[in-house]
């Protein structure tokens, strides 16, 4: 694994405070649910590098993007990039979701769509069923991003004011889908997006009998496992009990019930 | 040109990774070729396994960051079995950072390492004494020395005392590190301070203070290294905001005769190589070498006047 230094190809603006970093290559084979630190070449407004999801990426590498939301001054400086201007890309890095689920239930909320395209693209290249992808957000303006997956998953929307899709919250379609049979109790469910809606998602799925994983957006300072800051607390056998472990190399990809939700 | 001297401890240059920011150094092997940092410091590394602090752990400031990590390792047992030969095999200088409760424990780290074969010892001395009221060794000259002497007792490989900066003068702990026998000293470990959630109104940091690091500390860093440099003979590894060779030969120039990166490695985890290039380059440039450069402002500049007499003549 390296750090290099590629170039800007284009920044799409996704309305709603979004973008879409396009990076060229080369762009390393990631696995979903991996992530690369992001650092702009010059005028870096902070100090340490920002964790993202690898979004999309050419079959043969050649670029790759990121699905950006603007929360801060790192955030602002990457959608803010010119073409042909640098980032410094490190990566990929962190335990993907597992590759031996395949007919996931994917729930995402806002941002967490991310790691979904590239699964969506993965399973269709290997042959498997479509995944389901369940996007929720506030509004219609939230689901930047869902257009990309046109054909390659089977997308359920949910907006908490009924703009567009299912009326109500994720889980609430969640359930909805549970009655109507499109998803079955024992099945697996991969879930990235803000912590309220991802501790919501894992309560239910825990009430219904689904198996449920979590991608966290643990605050990280090195991202490669060696300042011990990205500290989550857990249980089970994969920790030998340990109580805590490193988002950036054990997860960001963990197991619900190997995480204490408060 | 890049040669540099601890003590009996050679360096190829004075590049070194820093304690608690970059593992073993294992975790960084495939970003860089790691046969040619300077040196590699480990982890502290403590008898018993120690979780460490519940987080948040980290938070980044202006220019720097806080961390109040606590430690968090699997003991000297799993460092030896898993560890060590894993950093045997990368190639530099390993220089190991050991951390006790008590006295003893640094003495029974220290045997244990020495037999087990490592570089040289770098006692970090920010650990509290449990047996003297949780005070930190590096506060107090006695416990300072005590602990360097009782190390040097038991070593077989160069030791180099790391000292904190959060006290009011690091001179006479620094001289107590020199009596004690150290081989070297380690300045900066980092500077005490707290970040603020007005909305929560409580601390961001789950222990509520953390050591700042990065180049915020620099001119602190590179201040106390020159004091040190001032009332020792021996060699010092300046340590505290370094990221690139100008920084490094800042800190040659103040005092120092190697220098540890530490935060800056995880803004670039290649860095290390990168600052022995540019030290290279630079250095040929002017036509020096770290040699030269080591302890230069002592030897060349006259004496600072005492601070006092220096905020005097300040213009108002
Ligand atoms: C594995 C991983 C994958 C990610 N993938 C994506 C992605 O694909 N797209 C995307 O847009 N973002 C993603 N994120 C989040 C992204 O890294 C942050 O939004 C980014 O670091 C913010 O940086 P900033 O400088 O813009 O803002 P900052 O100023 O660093 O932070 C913005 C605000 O968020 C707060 N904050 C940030 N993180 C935390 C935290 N963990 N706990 C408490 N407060 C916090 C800060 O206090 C501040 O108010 C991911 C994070 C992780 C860990
Ligand atoms: C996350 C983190 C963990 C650290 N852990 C240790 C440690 O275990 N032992 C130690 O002696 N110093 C530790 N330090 C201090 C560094 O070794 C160094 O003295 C300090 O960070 C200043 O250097 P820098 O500004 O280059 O990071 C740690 C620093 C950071 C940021
Ligand atoms: S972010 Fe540094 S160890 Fe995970």
């Amino acid at each position: 694994m390296q750090t290099k230094l590629l170039r800007v190809r284009r920044v799409r603006d996704l309305g709603g405070d979004s973008f879409a970093l396009e990076i060229d290559g080369p762009i390393p084979t990631t696995l979903p649910g991996q992530f690369f630190m992001l650092r702009t070449e010059r005028h870096w407004p902070v100090l340490l590098p920002r964790p993202f999801s690898l979004f999309d990426r050419a079959a043969d590498g050649s670029w790759g993007s990121f699905l950006i939301k603007v929360a801060g001054p790192g955030t602002k400086a990457l959608v803010e990039q010119r073409t042909g201007e640098g980032v410094h890309v490190t990566g990929p890095l962190g335990r993907p979701f597992s590759d031996d689920v395949l007919e996931p239930v994917c729930i995402a909320g806002g941002i967490g769509l991310a790691p979904f395209l590239s699964l969506a693209r993965r399973y269709r290249e290997l042959g498997r069923p479509l995944p389901r992808l369940l996007f929720g957000g506030r509004n219609q303006a939230a689901l930047a991003g869902i257009e990309d997956f046109a054909g390659i998953a089977r997308v359920f929307a949910s907006t908490d004011d009924g703009s567009h899709g299912f009326h109500g919250l994720v889980t609430q379609l969640l359930d909805s889908l549970l009655v109507s049979k499109v998803v079955q109790p024992g099945e697996t469910v991969f879930c990235c997006g803000p912590d309220r809606m991802m501790h919501a998602v894992a309560k239910l799925c825990e009430q219904r009998g689904l198996r449920c994983f979590l991608s966290l957006e643990t605050y990280m300072a090195c991202g490669f496992g060696v300042c011990n800051g990205c500290t989550v607390e857990v249980q089970g056998p994969r920790f030998h009990g340990w109580p805590y472990s490193k988002a950036c190399q054990d997860g960001p990809v963990y197991e619900s019930c190997e995480l204490s939700l408060h | 040109m890049l040669e540099t001297k601890l003590g009996s401890l050679r360096l190829a240059n004075p590049v070194l990774s820093a304690s608690g920011t970059y593992g073993s150094g294992w975790e960084g092997r495939t970003f860089s070729d790691l046969s040619r940092v300077g040196g590699l410091v480990s982890k502290t590394v403590t008898l018993r396994p120690r979780h460490g602090n519940p987080p948040p752990r980290i938070w980044e400031t202006a220019s720097g960051m806080l961390n109040s990590i606590g430690l968090e390792n699997k003991g000297v047992e799993w460092f030896l079995a898993d560890t060590l030969p894993k950093m045997r095999t990368l190639g530099p200088k390993l220089i190991i950072n050991i951390g006790g409760e008590t006295l003893a424990e640094f003495v029974q780290l220290a045997e244990l390492f020495c037999s087990a074969g490592i570089d040289a010892l770098e006692v970090n001395l920010s650990c509290p004494n449990v047996q003297e009221g949780k005070l930190l060794f590096s506060t107090d000259p006695r416990m300072t020395e005590r602990t360097v002497a009782a190390v040097k007792r038991v070593a077989n490989v160069p030791v180099f005392a790391k000292l904190s900066p959060n006290v009011t003068d690091i001179t006479p702990i620094a001289r107590a590190a020199e009596q004690g026998g150290a081989d070297g000293i380690t300045a900066i470990n980092t500077l005490i301070g707290m970040a603020v959630d007005w909305r929560k109104q409580k601390p961001v940091l789950s222990r509520g203070i953390g050591g700042l690091s990065g180049p915020a500390i620099k001119p602190v860093a590179l201040r106390m290294v020159h004091e040190v440099a001032k009332c020792v003979r021996i060699p010092i590894i300046g340590v505290g905001g370094a990221r690139t060779a100008e920084d490094v030969l800042e800190f040659l120039c103040a005092g120092a005769s190697a220098v540890e990166i530490g935060t800056a490695s995880f803004v670039d985890p290649a860095v290390f190589v990168g600052i022995v290039d540019d030290l290279e380059r630079l250095l040929t440039e002017v036509g020096s070498s770290v040699g030269a450069m080591s302890r230069s402002m002592l030897r060349n500049l006259p004496q600072p006047p005492p601070m006092h007499g220096r905020q005097a003549e300040l213009p108002r």
